[in-house]
C-alpha cells in the first residue's frame, strides 16, 4: 500500500511509533494544527479529528506491541481535498476476527446510518469496550472506510473528499 | 439551594450535578477520552440511582464546556439513556449542546435516535 502525493499534497505526515494513551490528545492536536489552514468549513475538521481520534485510540487499545503507524494525507483533488488516514498495527486473532465482521456488516448494511442506530443500541448490553469507534467514523465523520490485514498485521483507511479554504 | 451535588474529576474530565427541585442539572467539561471511561460510566450509574431516589422529572446536561467524547465515553451515555427509558419512572434528558463544537450535533443526534421520547436537543445560543 502506497501513498502517492505528486506535489498534491497540503499535508503529509507519517507516524511510526509505540502507541500510548497519554500521546492521543497532543496528536490530535498537531492534526488540528496542520489540516486547519486548508479546510473550509470548521465541522469538517470537526470530522477529522474525530475520526482522528477513533483511529488513534483504536491502536493504542489494540495493538499487540510493537511500533505502530500512523498516516494523514491531505491532498488537493479534482473536486476539494482528499482526505485519507491510514492506521496500521499488530493486532491479536480475536481483534482481527472483529474488525473483520463489524467492516464487512457496515459495507453490507443497506442503510448504514440505521446500522449505526442498531450498532448503538447493541452497545448497551456490551461488557468489553462499546464497539461503536470504527462506525463512528463511517457515521459521523462521514467517511469511508476499508482494511486489509496482512498475516496478524490491520490496516485501516478512513477517506473523504473535504472543501478547500478559498476555493469556490 | 441545592439538596444533592454529585461530582466526578479525574483524567482531564469533570462533572458536576446539582438537584434544584426535580431537576437535576449536569454540568459535564473538560475531555471524555480513554482516561475518564471508568469515572464516567460509575458517574453516569451513581446519577440515575440518585435520579431514582429522589423521583426527578428532568436529567439537564450541560455539554457546552466538553471538548470531546470518544466512543467509549459516549456507550456510557448510550448505557444510560437506555436504563432511564426502560426505568418504572423514566424521566426526560436534555443536552445542552455549543454549536461551534461541531462533534456534539452529530453524536448527539445518534443519542436522541435512541430514545426520541426521552432526549431532547437544546443549541446555546452562541
Amino acid at each position: 500500500m502506497t501513498d502517492s502525493s505528486d506535489g498534491r499534497a497540503c499535508v503529509l505526515l507519517t507516524l511510526s511509533f509505540e502507541p500510548l494513551a497519554e500521546q492521543i490528545a497532543s496528536l490530535r492536536s498537531a492534526v488540528s494544527d496542520l489540516c486547519a489552514p486548508h479546510i473550509a468549513a470548521a465541522d469538517e475538521l470537526s470530522r477529522l479529528l474525530l475520526a482522528t481520534h477513533e483511529l488513534l485510540e483504536n491502536i493504542v487499545k489494540y495493538s499487540a506491541g510493537g511500533a505502530a503507524e500512523f498516516h494523514l494525507a491531505l491532498e488537493r483533488a479534482e473536486r476539494g481535498l482528499l482526505l485519507r488516514l491510514r492506521t496500521k498495527n499488530r493486532a491479536l486473532p480475536e481483534r482481527l476476527r472483529d474488525t473483520r465482521q463489524r467492516l464487512d456488516a457496515l459495507a453490507a448494511a443497506p442503510d448504514p446510518l440505521a446500522h449505526y442506530d442498531e450498532m448503538i443500541r447493541e452497545s448497551a448490553g456490551r461488557h468489553e469496550g462499546s464497539g461503536l469507534g470504527l462506525a463512528r467514523i463511517l457515521a459521523e465523520s462521514e467517511m469511508t472506510l476499508r482494511y486489509q490485514i496482512e498475516r496478524e498485521e490491520l490496516t485501516i483507511i478512513a477517506e473523504a473528499l473535504i472543501s478547500e479554504r478559498g476555493q469556490p | 439551594m441545592s439538596d444533592l451535588t454529585l461530582e466526578a474529576n479525574g483524567g482531564g474530565f469533570q462533572a458536576k450535578a446539582t438537584l434544584n427541585d426535580s431537576t437535576l442539572s449536569i454540568v459535564f467539561s473538560g475531555s471524555g477520552d480513554l482516561n475518564a471511561i471508568e469515572l464516567l460510566a460509575d458517574y453516569l450509574k451513581r446519577v440515575h440511582e440518585a435520579a431514582t431516589a429522589r423521583t426527578i422529572s428532568l436529567g439537564h446536561c450541560d455539554f457546552r464546556q466538553l471538548a470531546f467524547m470518544n466512543s467509549s465515553c459516549f456507550k456510557s451515555f448510550v448505557v444510560w439513556i437506555d436504563t432511564v427509558k426502560n426505568a418504572a419512572a423514566p424521566y426526560k434528558i436534555v443536552f445542552l449542546t455549543d454549536p461551534n463544537l461541531h462533534w456534539q450535533r452529530r453524536s448527539l443526534e445518534a443519542l436522541r435516535r435512541l430514545a426520541v421520547s426521552i432526549v431532547t436537543i437544546e443549541i446555546a445560543q452562541s
